[in-house]
């Protein structure tokens, strides 16, 4: 009785993880599809393994003299117990190789698009090199265009992260000193959620990020809006941008146009465009930037940007709305 | 009765009763008031005694553990000699003269301290300094934080009675007694603002007192009004900032701001000054340490100090007091704690070098937070 009542939710929750945007179960990328192919696969092989056996059992126990006689013969145990796992994980472990090899850099395209990713504490460098080796900084999310495979050179600034966008393929770590390379390739336009695998520290469970996928042409578009300076603030805006260059945000954060150009923090250029605020902690509105700018360390704990209390209600507001039209 | 068969409950029972006639005795003598606590008569030889005995035993045991930093450091003593003045001289008077006749009627009366520095060993110094004393009418530091402050008066006292000839000039009483403006109203020898900092055209006394000559006034009032709340903390400040109306902070952070700064005489190594530069400038992006002069430099928000020209031993303290967690008293303080904790002891001493060889209120005008990759 006890155990329905807590049986009951539980696989209301499990059926819930199934879906969503960080789900391996509901692949939109390339290399996500082959493991989720292969997932099925081992899950209905294991299954039915595991019949078999149950099957045997209750045969052993119940079963009649003929039949009790027959599974204790030499050739079912030579053949059950060698001959077929020896055959069936040859074959599961050459059809893994199989599917899993496209993922690997033979996929590499040389002069194509790369994306450099750069785990830093706790959030995510994401720099666009394009065909032409133009660079564009941005932060804490990652755009692709469906139906081209993409290189992500990863690595960190500090201690080992690792990427996994579980509905577009499998973890990689990022580790100091080293670039490892990940080929992301969306085969449908939409919104993944992805986040560090590897224990990174104190805010590690709020190190997130999202991934979205974008039709070619809107993708290009979008690339070169996105390696453009900043809008010109408008006159409404004046206040919050003059708050933003005087209250030193500019001494780690850059917004492209202006003379913010520091590079500790995340590039702010067009913040005011993602989806999510601080690695995907917060939505994206004035309110989140308010809030973050003020309580961040209660928000995410230990994050290393320092708490901002000395700006006014209005000032906040100024400040935010500023920050939230850097679209 | 025979002893040797004494039993326990007898004994007992005349213990409890000894027990019971003492606590009604020693009742009778509190609450008759019969003990003289008058401070005009003297403790009997024995009180004496004990008082001594215990007071000494109990300075000796608690600053034995007590690490001496260098205390051969004049602007140490400077600084210590100048809060003497203010902090001290109403009790102990200046060394060698004789105490005021209203405080030698103190029980036991404050000594002078002219030998001080030959009787006790600094540690010694600073623990009572730091801490006060019990029942003597001597109190302990304002705060716990600012060790650096209680060290400076203990170099000045263990200087004693060497120094003791300077003091006029150590204390900043030769830098005369201020103008009406500097000196607010209620006139106390505490509030002479010139004893320590600039004056027209003399530097500070020492280089561990801030240059504030040409700071925003914004951040010279905010400063004041954090050392009065006793949010920013400060043994040295704090007792001066308590007594200032708001009236009189805004006219010396007005003052201040409109005083011309005077040129330094900082001659640091140049490798020295090229490291510094680089985080002045530049910051380092590995560390997450920001470019100060993207905060520092009198271009920005009018709450921010600038540091262009300030001594590079109180830009140095500072940073140390912020490190061991003295400064997040203040919103202002407590963003710095970021930038302060991320920087190792060579790299502050190279950046405050670097900001104390800058041309005074003045940093250079080129972009300071240049990219770092």
């Amino acid at each position: 009785m006890s155990l329905r009542r807590f049986i009951v939710p539980m696989s209301a929750f499990a059926v819930q993880g199934c879906a969503g945007l960080q789900s391996a179960l509901d692949p939109s990328g390339a290399e996500a599809e082959r493991i989720g192919t292969l997932t099925w696969l081992l899950i209905i092989f294991s299954t039915a393994i595991l019949v078999a056996v149950c099957v045997i059992t209750a045969v052993a126990l119940f079963g009649g003299e003929r039949w009790r006689a027959r599974i204790s013969g030499e050739r079912t145990v030579i053949g059950g117990g060698l001959a077929f796992p020896i055959l069936a994980l040859s074959i599961l472990l050459g059809y893994g190789f199989y599917l899993m090899a496209p993922g690997s850099t033979s996929a590499r395209v040389e002069g194509g698009l790369r994306i450099e990713v750069v785990g830093e504490r706790w959030w995510w460098r994401v720099t666009y090199v394009d065909e032409s080796g133009r660079r564009t900084e941005s932060a804490n999310e990652i755009r692709l265009p469906v139906g081209r495979p993409v290189e992500l050179e990863l690595t960190s600034a500090d201690v080992i992260h690792s990427l996994w966008v579980p509905r577009l393929a499998g973890k990689l770590d990022m580790i100091p000193g080293r670039t490892n390379v990940l080929t992301l390739e969306a085969t449908e336009p939409g919104i993944s959620r992805g986040q560090c695998a590897e224990y990174c520290g104190g805010p590690h469970a709020f190190m997130s990020f999202y991934v979205i996928a974008m039709p070619e042409d809107q993708f290009s578009s979008w690339l070169s809006g996105e390696a453009e300076d900043a809008l010109a603030a408008s006159r409404d805006q004046a206040a919050g941008q003059a708050l933003f260059l005087s209250s030193g945000c500019v001494a780690c954060h850059r917004v492209r146009g202006t003379d913010a150009q520091g590079t500790i923090g995340p590039d702010l250029t067009h913040v005011g465009s993602r989806h999510s605020l601080a690695a995907a902690t917060l939505e994206n509105d004035v309110a989140a930037f308010v809030r973050w700018i003020r309580e961040g360390q209660h928000v995410k704990p230990e994050n290393l940007m320092p708490p901002f209390e000395i700006f006014t209600e209005d000032e906040l507001r100024q400040l935010a709305a500023y920050l939230d039209q850097l679209r | 009765m025979d002893l040797r068969n004494l039993h326990w409950t007898n004994i007992a029972k005349v213990a409890g009763l000894g027990t019971g006639l003492l606590i009604v005795l020693g009742a009778v003598f509190v609450w008759s008031g019969i003990y003289n606590v008058a401070a005009s008569k003297d403790h009997l030889q024995i009180t004496t005694w004990i008082l001594t005995l215990i007071r000494e035993r109990s300075i000796a045991t608690h600053s034995f553990k007590i690490e001496v930093p260098a205390l051969d450091d004049e602007s140490k003593i400077r600084l210590g000699a100048s809060h003497y003045e203010g902090g001290c001289v109403p009790c102990h008077n200046r060394p060698g003269e004789e105490i005021n006749s209203i405080v030698k009627g103190m029980l036991p009366p404050p000594p002078n301290l002219l030998e001080i520095g030959k009787h006790r060993p600094p540690e010694e110094i600073f623990w009572i300094v730091k801490h006060g004393l019990k029942y003597t009418g001597m109190p302990a530091w304002t705060n716990v934080l600012r060790d650096d402050e209680v060290w400076a008066l203990t170099a000045f006292l263990a200087s004693l009675p060497a120094t003791a000839g300077d003091y006029g000039e150590l204390a900043g009483l030769s830098r005369g007694q201020g103008n009406a403006r500097e000196e607010p109203a209620n006139g106390r020898a505490l509030n002479v603002c010139v004893r320590c900092h600039e004056r027209d055209g003399m530097s500070t006394n020492g280089d561990r007192v801030p240059r504030l000559a040409g700071m925003p006034e914004a951040y010279l009032l905010r400063s004041l009004q954090e050392y009065a709340q006793g949010t920013r903390a400060s043994g040295v400040m704090e007792p001066v900032a308590d007594l200032l109306s708001e009236e009189a902070m805004r006219e010396l952070a007005a003052h201040y701001q409109a005083l011309p700064p005077v040129a330094g005489t900082a001659e640091p190594d140049p490798e020295q000054l090229r490291r510094g530069e680089a985080i002045a400038r530049r910051g380092i992006v590995g560390q997450g340490v920001p470019a100060c002069l993207s905060c520092h430099s009198g271009r920005q928000s009018q709450q921010f100090p600038v540091l262009a020209g300030q001594n590079a031993a109180y830009i140095e303290e500072q940073i140390r007091l912020w490190r061991r967690g003295g400064r997040i008293g203040t919103p202002y303080g407590r963003i710095m704690a970021a930038v302060a904790g991320a920087l190792d002891e060579g790299q502050i001493e190279d950046v405050a070098a670097y900001l104390a060889s800058l041309p005074a209120g003045r940093a250079p005008d080129a972009p300071v937070a240049e990219a770092g990759r």
